[in-house]
Formats: structure tokens, sequence, C-alpha cells
């Protein structure tokens, strides 16, 4: 059996670097090795890479490659067939932007489930101790729920199910939950209520050995679970997507990703 | 796979399974977790004691393995193509019932496994008897006819008439949500459906109340109140339920006040006794245990109001039906149902004493009333502050509810959550929006005492304002709007509450069926669609059937005469049958 391997692709900038410490604490969970992909459009300097390599956690290797970023990423992705890849979101100063265009890139075509680290949290060392998973309680918002399980599990962390309800129409999409729009006695429903939506969930994914909490918000989605996850200072936000990127699709996710203080890992539906 | 709680007794649970092997002969194991007797003490003291016994039959009807109680797994020789049957029976006894129930439950599991055919056969007999005093049936409507059977299949089960220390919870026997708890809903929503179609459960109900009286006594002395006031939330022993607070699944922590304030319980309590004496004429029941609930909830009424500077009573700091304004002066619902309350005390301590004055004296002499007192409750529920405005015909929903902002909820209709939750519990105070019928349901219940012109005013003001965040509220809709002769708003509200338990589209369906709203939609359809009422010359009707509804048909008992019921009105019959 192949080495589990994670990748994570770099440029010079010192942006990048904040998917380190990330990538690191993923690799010990995961048991996987992280394979460093340095990639510039022009060859580095070696004394920049003999940095780079004394600056990577110990175990990993450094493969310089020259090329379009993206195209050397998914290239090396296609090669090594990583369990992740852990990038940053963008490594350019571009105020308002989702991501970059490298992460956009990777993001679309990945074989893989994404990792992507807000450049603002620098190098300072991660803890993975709160996973949180926003469900709308469709079937295809589930896809994360057993990634984001898995990791949770391996992490001896809380998995945090955050549904956001609001004055929208429930999901059209079919067997999808919502909250109960008759709350007869508040103390009964939403216990029962709770219980409930993490039982329909343990259909999908066993949860039965973890310690699973929800958490219930109303109104915007997108600005709700970045909230949610800061208020409940989530470590790492696992997110599905359906994979259409053009617009008006995938707005919540854009959103997300633009606002969230945390590393986002996004898994295809 | 057969599989019953007995009808018939109680004490039995049954389940049969077959099979029959296609491509083996040979051993088959069944696992059966088998327990033998088993029986466990409840946190209230009582022991439930549970026998199980199984065996299994062959085709020829030759039992194959034993009968006795057993533990554990069970293995047998099958041939290709002959069909076996795994019947398994428990016997459920307690303390309650008996001073030996694991005795009991052996004995009668053993008794009953050597005839699971005769159990099952007793069990449907006793459906059938349920089916043809309580169906209800509907032609031109097959979704509707599916639900009423539907609320009538779920509120025959939940009931017992041979136990009067148990009533019915608010999710009844399907589902471990409001861990059993009685509310409201049973004196309300439930009993109606109970009096008219299986009187011996009604009073089962409203003997439950009479055995939780100490509860409800002990509930207004430790608020300074005299009389009974019921728990909002009550279980084995009438004592108040209501947790203090809820962790919300946003993680705030919510205090619960209705255990408190919620006090309408207990002219609740009394209209459902109320209604019951009236629909059987129960001498006994009203001497013995009737007339002491009446007397106690309007002498709880009586203390509770406080004459104030403008010579009238008020009752302060109260929730009505409509949960999402707490702690409001002069409910209109709660103070409604108070004076109503007050005068049937009145007139039921003159009717106990005119008829049965030795048992009237022994029941003042225990209750310690003195002879004025009852006129006093008079006095207090003539003074009583109501709501009511002349000039509009409009009770206000409670002081100062016309002064709070009005929201237009027609941009909230796409909602999946009660509007409490997106608004937010400070926000929702400070609105007019409401949580569920509160002058409606006052208007419902004491329809024959408004005038039609008032009953039509406060229907068309508050219906508008309705979040209808309780179950319990599209079917009091339905049943306003049809008897206002609105066929078509009836129509739609009948089918929101239908569906709350029929579509599985709430996230909570695992909670249990809402009994209270089944038994709204009963009554939606046999006193708002059928216009079913009761006057002093007996049952009348003034149908208003959706247009769909080809036709309506049910029995029903009034003063221990059954009557059947066919609409529509050009071949509307009603036929007297029995004694």
């Amino acid at each position: 059996m192949s080495e589990a391997v994670i990748l994570v692709p770099l440029d010079s900038s010192e942006q990048a670097l904040a998917a380190l410490p990330v990538a690191k604490v993923l690799g010990e969970i995961e048991r996987a090795a992280l394979r460093i992909v340095h990639v510039s459009e022009r060859r580095p300097a070696s004394a920049e890479l003999l940095k780079l390599e004394a600056t990577v956690p110990d175990g990993s290797t450094v493969d310089a490659r020259t090329g379009e970023p993206a195209a050397e990423i998914l290239l090396a992705a296609g090669e090594m067939k990583p369990r992740l890849i852990v990038m940053c979101t963008h490594t350019a100063a571009k105020p308002g932007k989702t991501l970059g265009s490298t992460a956009t890139n990777v993001l679309r075509n990945a074989p893989c489930p994404v990792v992507l680290v807000p450049p603002g949290r620098d190098s300072i060392a991660w803890h993975l101790q709160h996973v949180l998973v926003p469900h709308d309680g469709t079937p295809t918002t589930s896809a994360a729920l057993r990634p984001a399980a898995e990791l949770a599990e391996r992490a001896s962390a809380e998995l945090l199910v955050a549904h956001v309800t609001g004055i929208r129409a429930a999901p059209a999409e079919p067997g999808s939950l919502t909250t109960p729009r008759y709350v007869d006695q508040p103390q009964h429903e939403w216990p029962a209520w709770t219980r409930e939506f993490v039982k329909r969930l343990e259909c999908i994914c066993p949860l039965g050995h973890l310690h699973v909490r929800m958490v219930l918000a109303h109104g915007n989605p997108a600005a709700e679970i970045v909230r949610l996850a800061k208020k409940q200072a989530a470590d790492l936000m696992v997110l599905a997507w359906r994979g259409k990127w053009e617009a008006p699709r995938a707005l919540t996710l854009k959103d997300i990703l633009r606002e969230a203080q945390c590393p986002i890992m996004v898994v295809r539906a | 796979m057969l599989r019953l709680a007995s009808l018939a007794d109680r004490h039995l649970l049954v389940q049969c399974a077959t099979i029959t092997p296609e491509n083996y002969s040979g051993s088959v194991s069944i696992d059966a977790a088998l327990t033998g007797t088993v029986t466990q003490v409840t946190g209230s003291g009582t022991t439930v004691a549970m026998a199980v016994a199984r065996r299994v039959v062959d085709s020829a009807g030759h039992c194959m393995s034993s009968t006795e109680v057993v533990v554990g797994q069970l293995s047998l020789e099958v041939r290709l193509g002959e069909t076996y049957r795994l019947d398994r029976v428990v016997a459920v006894h307690t303390s309650r019932d008996t001073d030996e129930p694991r005795e009991m439950a052996g004995r009668q599991v053993k008794h009953a496994i050597e005839d699971v055919n005769g159990v099952i056969a007793e069990h449907r007999e006793a459906w059938l008897t349920r089916w043809k005093a309580s169906d209800l049936r509907i032609e031109g409507d097959a979704a509707a006819q599916r639900a009423l059977r539907f609320a009538i299949y779920h509120l025959s089960s939940a009931s017992n008439p041979e136990d009067e220390r148990v009533s019915i919870g608010a999710r009844g026997l399907s589902g471990t949500a409001y861990k059993g708890h009685v509310f409201w809903d049973t004196d309300i929503f439930l009993l109606p459906f109970f009096i008219l179609t299986y009187p011996e459960a009604a009073r089962a109900l409203v003997m439950y109340r009479y055995y939780t009286l100490a509860g409800a006594r002990a509930k207004a002395a430790r608020l300074g109140y005299r009389g009974a006031l019921y728990a909002w939330e009550s279980a084995d022993t009438g004592e108040e339920m209501t947790p203090p607070f809820v962790v919300s699944p946003d993680g705030g922590i919510v205090r619960i006040l209705t255990g408190e304030q919620e006090q309408h319980i207990s002219a609740d309590v009394a209209f459902g006794v109320w209604k019951y004496w009236e629909a059987t004429g129960d001498e006994g029941f009203l001497v013995n245990a009737g007339a002491e609930i009446l007397i106690e909830t309007a002498r709880f009424w009586a203390s509770r109001a406080e004459l104030e500077e403008d010579g009238r009573y008020h009752i302060r700091g109260v929730i009505g039906p409509d949960e999402y304004h707490e702690k409001v002066d002069d409910n209109a619902y709660t103070n409604g149902l108070a004076q109503w309350n007050l005068e049937v005390g009145e007139e039921v301590a003159r009717l106990v004493a005119e008829r049965w004055p030795e048992q009237w004296r022994a029941l003042s002499r225990r209750l310690g009333l003195e002879a004025e007192e009852p006129r006093r409750w008079l006095q207090v529920a003539r003074e009583l502050y109501t709501g009511f405005d002349e000039q509009t015909g409009l009770f206000e929903q409670f002081r100062g509810y016309f002064g709070l902002e009005d929201i237009d909820l027609a941009p909230f209709a796409q909602r999946t959550a009660p509007m409490d939750v997106l608004l937010g519990r400070e926000r929702i105070q400070r609105a007019k929006i409401i949580k569920q019928p509160d002058v409606v349901m006052l208007v419902h219940l004491l329809w024959e005492r408004l005038p039609p012109e008032v009953r039509k005013a406060n229907f068309e003001y508050y219906e508008p304002r309705c979040g209808h965040g309780s179950s319990l509220s599209p079917a009091i809709h339905a049943l306003v709007a049809a008897r206002l002769g609105d066929a078509a708003l009836a129509e739609r509200y009948f089918r929101e509450a239908a569906e709350i338990d029929l579509s599985d589209n709430m996230g909570n369906a695992a909670g249990g069926v809402h009994v209270g709203a089944l038994g709204g939609l009963w009554q939606a359809t046999v006193f708002g669609f059928a216009g079913l009422r009761f006057t002093d010359e007996g049952p009348e009707h003034r149908p208003n059937l959706p247009p769909s509804w080809r036709s309506l048909s049910m029995r029903f008992q009034w003063r221990g005469r059954w009557h059947e019921l066919a609409l529509p009105e050009s071949g509307a019959e009603r036929r007297i049958t029995g004694g």
C-alpha cells in the first residue's frame, strides 16, 4: 500500500507559509507524509529552497517546480494522489477577493479535498479540537459529514453540526431536513429535534463514538456560519461543494471562504 | 410480521414473524433477545415487571419449541419450503396494579403464549368495537379521510378507560418527546373526541385530573393562592414538571416561565370536566369528583384576581395560549375562561347542594367552603376585566397588545422555522405576532356566549396576525373559519393541520405524533365542517362542508344515546339508536 501523502503547495511568499502548521497537524492526524511543492514561474534560487527546507516540518520533502502554478500543483497531485491538498487561499493581498486564481484553479480541478487556509493566521501553531460542519439539511451537504467525522474521530475533536434556518423555503432536494415549523414547547421540542437531527445524520455516517453538538442559527447562511465558527472557536470547517463555481453558483461557499478566519476543508458532494 | 399492543388487554404485547426457507433445509438460529422476566424500579418507585415467552409453530400448527419463559438464542431444524411462525408474547405489570407484578406477568405470559391466536382475535375485536363507535367517513377527499382515520387511530390507542391515574401525553404513545407530560392539550383538544365517541375513556381522563388535585392545590398554595392551580406539565402526582430553563440549540439559556405563568390550565381542566358532565350526565362523577375540581378551580380564580382602584378585578402576570408574550396583564383568554370557571363553580355548588344535599354537606365541610363563598365568585366574575371593546367588538388579547408593532407575516410565508426563532424572543414580545389562537380560542370555546359579529370581528383581526408557531394552531383556525362560513380558508387550515404528522417534513417525526393537533383536526371536522353543537334541546348541526366532500358521516354519543349523523344537509339525517 502506498504511503499516505498530503500535498502542500507553496510559493515564495510569506503568506503561503500559513498552510504549514495546518498541514503538519493534519499530517499527524492522517498519518500522512507532507509533500511540499514549491512552484514558481522562474526557477528559485538554491538559497531560497534551502531556507524553505529549514522551515518545513521534519520528515517532509520539498519538490521545486517551475511553471504555471495551478497546472504544476494539479500535475503533482495527479502523480502523488494525495489524501488532501493544504494551501493558502491567496498569497497576494487582494482585499475582498474570495480566492486567489491559483487556489481557485486547484479547488476546481483537484482530485481530492482541499484545505484552504486564510493567510492571516500566519505560521502560528494550529490544533484541531473543534470541527464544524455546516449542514443545510440536504443530502448534498451531508457529503461533508463523513470526512469531518473521520477527522474529528482521529483527532479526538468535537464535531459541531451547524444548521442555519431562515425565511427561505425548505430545500427542494428530496430527503432534506429542516427545523420544525411548530415548536409547541421549546423546553421539549429543541432537545428532541437536536437528537433527531443527529440520529438522522447517523444514518449517513456513524457518529455514536463522537462528541457531536448541534448548533442552530437563523439568517444569512454564510454570515451565520462564519459567526458560529468564530463563536464556537472552530479550528476547521468542512464544507460540501457541488463543484460548480461560476456565478450564481457556490455563493455561500465563496462568502464563507472570503470571511472565515479558520481553515476550510472543501469536499466534492 | 405482525406486531401489536393489545387493545383488549393492555398488559399484552405480541410479535409474530413467519419464516419460509426457500433454498435450505437445516439449522436456523433465532436471536430473539429474550430476557425471561425482568423487573425495573422507576424513579417514582413503581416496579415494572416484563415477562417474555416464545414458541415456534410449524405449518401443521404443531409447537416445535418450549413455551416456557426462556432466555437467549433458539435453534431450530427447518425443512425447505415449509413455513414456521415465531410467536413472542410480552406481559407487563406494575406495582401500581398488583403487589406481585413479577408473578402476575409470569403467569399471564404463560397463559397467553398458549393461545396467541386468541389474543390476536380479542385485539381485533376490540379495535372493531372502537372503529364502530369512532369512525368518521368522508367521501370525495381521500387525503382528509386518511388524516382523520390516522387521528382517530392514535387518539384511540393512547386512551385507557381502565386507568384513571394516567392521562395522554403531548405525543401520545408514539414517541418519547415531551416525556409523556400532560398539558392543556388533553382537556381542550383531546377530550371532546372521547366525550362523544368513547365516554369511558373520557371519564378516565377527567378522573386523572381528580387524582392530581392534591398537586394542583399544593402549587396554588406555593404561589400564595387558594384552591387548585394545575401543573402546566403534569405527570403522575400532579406536581409541576415544567423545567425552569432550557439550553437552546444556539447555546443560549432560555428561562421557561410557562410552569409559573400559564395558569389558564386550571380553567381548561374545569372546562373539560364541565363538558364531560354536560354530555354524559354522569352524576356519580359530578358528585364524587367533578364538583370538587370545579369548586377548587373557581376558588383559585377568586383568590388570583385582584380588585383594583378602577373597581374591576384583574389577573396580572400570566401567559395566555399565545406563549410569545410572557408576563402579560389581563390576558383575554385567561380572564374569559376564569370568568366562565367562576360562574360554573357557583352553578355546580348550587346544583349539588339542591340535588345531593347530604353529599354537598360532606364536600363543603371537607373543603371548608363557607355558604357565601360561591356567591362571591359570581361577584368576581361580574367585575372581572375582559378587555372587550364595545365599539369595535374586539377583545384586546392583553393590556397593551393593540399598541404593539404590527409586522406583516407575508414575507415569512415560506419560512421553515417559527417566528420567535426568526425574530428573536425580545422582538416578538414587542410585536403583535401571536403563536397560536388566543382570543380566537376564546371565541371557539365560548362560542354560544358571543354574538356573531363579535366572533367574526375577532377572527378577522387575529387570524392574519397568527404566526402558527404551535401545532395546535391550524386546526382551531380551520374550525372557527368553518363555523364562520369561510369553507375555503377552513379547508386550507385543515390541510395544514393534517400535514403535521403525515408529511415527514418538520424534522421531528421521531418524537411522536402531535396528539393535540390530531384532536384538533377531529374537532375541526366535527364542530367546524359538520357544525355539530349542543343545546338544552340536544344536538344540532349546521354544516359547512368543503366543496370536494361529497359526504360526511359519523356516530356520537350524547347523554347515553348514540346518534348517527349523515351529511350533506340535503340528505341530512340524525338517527338516535340504542339506549
